[in-house]
């Protein structure tokens, strides 16, 4: 692949991917390879109950063992204010508990050692005495007006367990048209529950803290989605002056939102530094990151769909319970206590809907955090295309043509929708009548029919979803009272290389790659002169991190804007050095040019020499912008998924034929980097539809702490992935691109789960809630009398 | 957990009272069992080193004897900790003279496992536990018989 190609085609380019050369030669820096000259390690002794008062906390066995230095417990931190910690929805979570233990895993007591070994033997070696109190393991049990009080701690302004009620849209308006519908039309309910899961990105969490008794500055290593948010965060919770902290995120092995919240482990690490004065690290092991970090979804959701005869949807209702664990650590924007769940009405034309949510307390680990998906949008898109299939189902129609004859339809774009948001762009039947055309859709049902025929089951699920990611705008959208916005700052050198940094960071979603391209596009370079830096907070602009899919569409629109600045200011030296007037001037990718005289010009790397050796007096010399973007809207990514299935009727096995993914990014930058993620956030979406559950014992015991019980689909459970697109521009963003790391995500689950219904719709199965396990459909083939003899 | 269970034993009621009144004949009973230390009358402490599926604990237990009431009923409890785990035991055991030489012993245990040990060996929790239990009182049984036995033989 020449530099010239590059040079021409910035975007759309499957460009390979600069960061690869380090990572696949064994050479990317985590946290932890970070190795400090003294420095100490830490180690968390956790609660083995999952609801307890703590009696007293023995630490001198542990300071008797060789190398344990110190031994910090909550009434430590509670003497220097750092008992609790603010969350990112406004609870106050224990950084090391004080009198009383809320889940099990939960942290009570730093161990400071010289060794990760001495530290990991200290722990074991303190000695707390626990006094058992009831657990609540049931949300439902939670609002029990008998339910012992989770939270004694805030019992002044939350009297009971429940968190919030939070509702949104029109009642009435809703109500009515059910009332219609149960008339003239069809009402339509189906219960169901998105089980807690977790991230479990391969690289646990952890940090090295560093704080120079001399300068007063502390750096720490952190893997971080959100470094700058994080350093203010640090400064509001330990007190220190913002300016002498400075976080560092290096390469991070996958952070999918369980590194977006600030962890106890982190807290202590700096202050055993500051106590010491040496860096201390602390690396969580498996157990420890699946049991005490952020879990996603764990939402009951009950839904209801009023339409008419023939199936014309009218009103959508929805109530849902949430489980927050022991604290509130939810990762939503203030404004949005129950996250953007109210994008449920989906790809659909519902004129009303209302959707309320309440939220509870119980004795499980604090989050829940959006894993790979835009706050909650997961949750929405699945409820929403399992009630499509559901409706369907009832009425005897196909669930394609049900999905066709309820699209909102292309020019009804910007369409704003009955819960209040403005969806930007979107074709929907074009990806669907795409992907249906990919498997021969209906030769499948031809199929389908033949094979029922001879007792076989065979199943088709589809997936229209419509996602709602990049957030801000800064006015809707925040962490902790800090808008949305994003930023990168772009140096362009003498010799025509550039430097750009980002205030997003990247967590393996190329950023090294695609933001350089949407440089080399606007300044018609090669993206091999270009690097892009990220995730220090000491150099680059502020940003508010990566999540919610908001890189390309809030930092990818300030990239290609101070590119354009850049661009603006090389467009005035150029008319100084050819000596016209600027209006005089054509740009093509890489040089301005004089109208008229296309010989007569000046390329980029020309003009940035000229910045620095030869500016033009009335200019301040230099070629570098920074630019600050908080997006006036949205971006709504969509697709059409298609899943085929054969279930075994012998042992309840489903097995994935067929998977098409046809998504809808608007422009795409780097097909190879955007086919990656496809690839990847398909499988985190097969995966809580037939493997990963975080469930708990009545006694609050964690049953899915280790890779041997919490099953993450591998290479061999993954089928092939069939991929195709359809680009509908965002109309708002400079290029028009709209995020795609967490469409398939969002997209996948259900379209297993509606294929795996449909394969025994027949025989009277109208739901089943995930993960779809074989001793779940066993368990249904046997009730059915479908069992193979 | 709760399980339960029916031994009978072909001793006297009497005899296995007074058998089982003598903690070290119960605790050399328990699986896994290590060492017992009496604290102060009524109340030990007992080591006792536990598996499930692929976790070891070294479980050191607070064992009283809250409910005795000669020659049919006595309640024992334990709580006891390992590093990361926890564990809470009753065992209630109830006698009654089948005839003169035939006891019948209806035993109830309630068992809370808490931490790692629970968390890393949930799927195989209930079963090693309820193995656990039964080895006890069978081992119960086979001790009491066996003491029995011997003296009958001796006599």
């Amino acid at each position: 692949m020449s530099t010239e190609m590059h040079h021409k085609h910035g975007l759309g380019e499957a460009y390979k991917r600069k960061e690869d050369a380090r990572f696949i030669r064994g050479e990317g820096n985590y946290v932890d390879d970070v190795q400090l000259p003294g420095m100490l390690y830490g180690d968390i002794v956790r609660s083995p109950y999952a609801h307890a008062l703590i009696k007293n906390i023995d630490i001198s066995g542990a300071l008797q063992i060789p190398g344990v230095l110190a031994v910090i417990t909550g009434k430590d931190l509670d003497a220097a204010g750092l008992a609790w910690m603010p969350t990112l929805s406004g609870d106050t979570e224990a950084v090391l508990a004080l009198d009383r233990v809320h889940f099990q895993m939960q942290e009570v007591a730093f161990v400071v050692a010289t060794s990760r070994y001495a530290a990991a033997d200290g722990a074991a070696a303190v000695d707390v005495d626990y006094e058992p109190l009831p657990v609540v393991v049931d949300p439902h049990k939670a609002l029990d007006p008998d339910a012992p009080l989770l939270r004694p701690d805030k019992k002044e302004k939350q009297p009971t367990n429940q968190i919030y009620h939070w509702e949104t849209g029109d009642r009435t308006a809703t109500d009515d048209a059910f009332a219609e519908a149960s008339t003239n039309g069809v009402v339509i309910k189906q219960d169901m529950y998105i089980p807690r899961i977790h991230p479990a990105p391969i690289e646990t969490c952890g940090c090295v803290a560093d704080y120079h008794r001399a300068t007063g500055k502390l750096t720490v290593w952190l893997t971080s989605q959100a470094p700058h948010a994080h350093r203010t965060l640090f400064a509001i919770v330990a007190g220190l002056p913002e300016h002498r902290i400075r976080v560092i995120s290096p390469d991070v092995g996958g952070g999918f939102g369980n590194k977006v919240p600030i962890y106890p482990g982190y807290v202590c690490a700096v202050v055993a530094s500051l106590k010491t004065g040496k860096p201390v690290k602390w690396i969580e092991d498996r157990s420890e990151n699946l049991g005490s970090t952020g879990f996603a979804r764990d939402y009951h959701i009950h839904a209801e769909i009023a339409a008419d005869k023939e199936g014309t949807v009218k009103a959508l209702r929805v109530h849902t319970l949430a489980d927050h664990g022991a604290f509130d650590a939810a990762a939503q924007p203030t404004k949005f206590p129950a996250g953007l769940f109210h994008i449920c009405t989906g790809s659909y034309d519902f004129k009303h809907a209302f959707v309320d949510v309440d939220a509870v307390h119980t004795n499980k680990a604090p989050g829940g955090i959006a894993y790979r998906c835009s706050f909650r949008v997961t949750e929405a898109s699945y409820l929403i295309e399992r009630m499509m299939d559901t409706l369907a189902h009832d009425l005897g129609k196909d669930p394609a043509q049900l999905r066709i004859q309820n699209f909102i339809q292309p020019e009804a774009f910007p369409y704003r929708s009955a819960l209040d948001w403005t969806y930007d762009s979107g074709n929907y039947e074009a990806a669907l009548q795409l992907a249906m055309k990919n498997v021969d859709y209906e030769g499948l049902r031809r199929e389908q029919a033949e094979k029922r025929a001879r007792g076989e089951l065979m199943g088709i699920g589809i997936s229209s979803f419509t996602e709602i990611v990049g957030a801000g705008p800064g006015k809707h959208f925040d962490i902790a009272g800090i808008q949305m916005f994003d930023s990168c700052e772009i140096r362009v050198h003498p010799t025509g290389k550039a430097l750009a940094r980002i205030g997003v960071q990247t967590q393996g979603q190329g950023h090294e790659t695609t933001f350089a391209q949407i440089i080399a596009a606007e300044l018609g370079m090669s993206p091999d002169d270009i690097d892009v830096e990220h995730g220090d907070t000491d150099t680059a602009p502020y940003g508010l991190g990566t999540y919610a899919s908001r890189s390309t569409p809030v930092a990818g629109a300030a990239t290609a804007l101070a590119a354009r600045k850049v661009r603006d200011k090389a467009k005035k030296i150029a008319a100084y050095l050819l000596e016209v007037g600027e209006e005089d001037l054509e740009w093509e990718p890489g040089r301005f040019y004089v109208k008229g005289a296309p010989a007569k010009g000046k390329t980029i790397q020309e003009l940035a020499f000229a910045a620095y050796t030869n500016c033009p007096p009335y200019l301040e010399p230099g070629l570098e912008a920074v630019n600050y973007y908080d997006p006036p809207n949205l971006t709504y990514p969509f697709g059409s998924y298609i899943c085929v299935v054969d279930i075994d009727r012998g042992t309840g096995e489903v097995h994935i034929r067929r998977f098409m993914a046809v998504d809808d990014c608007g422009t795409v930058i780097n097909p190879m980097v955007v086919e990656g993620q496809v690839h990847g956030g398909l499988t985190q979406g097969l995966a809580p539809a037939m493997y990963e559950e975080l469930s708990y014992d009545e006694d609050g015991n964690i049953r899915g702490g280790n890779f041997q019980d919490y099953l993450i689909p591998t290479a061999m459970e993954t089928p092939n992935w069939e991929v195709d697109r359809t680009i509908t521009p965002s109309p708002h963003h400079p290029i028009g691109a709209k995020g795609i790391g967490e469409s398939p995500t969002v997209g996948a689950p259900q379209a297993i789960a509606n294929a795996v219904i449909d394969a025994l719709a027949h025989v009277g199965v109208r739901h089943i809630d995930i993960p779809i396990t074989p001793w779940k459909v066993w368990n249904i083939l046997a009730e059915k009398g479908l069992l193979a003899d | 957990m709760e399980f339960s269970g029916t031994q009978t034993i072909d001793a006297p009621i009497k005899h296995v009272w007074s058998y089982l009144l003598n903690v070290h004949n119960v605790a050399a009973c328990a699986p896994g069992f290590q060492s017992l230390e009496e604290l102060e009358p009524e109340h030990w402490k007992a080591v006792i080193s536990v598996g499930v599926g692929p976790v070891k604990a070294k479980f050191t237990l607070d064992v009283t004897r809250p409910e005795m009431q000669e020659p049919e009923r006595m309640v024992v409890k334990g709580r006891g900790k390992a590093p990361g785990s926890a564990v809470e035991l009753s065992g209630t055991m109830h006698l009654s003279a089948l005839d003169a030489d035939h006891t019948r012993m209806d035993w109830h245990a309630h068992v809370v496992v808490s931490g790692t040990i629970a968390s890393v060996g949930a799927r195989l929790m209930n079963s090693t536990a309820e193995k656990m239990t039964a080895q006890f009182f069978d081992c119960l049984k086979t001790n009491l018989q066996g003491t029995t036995h011997s003296r009958s033989a001796s006599d």
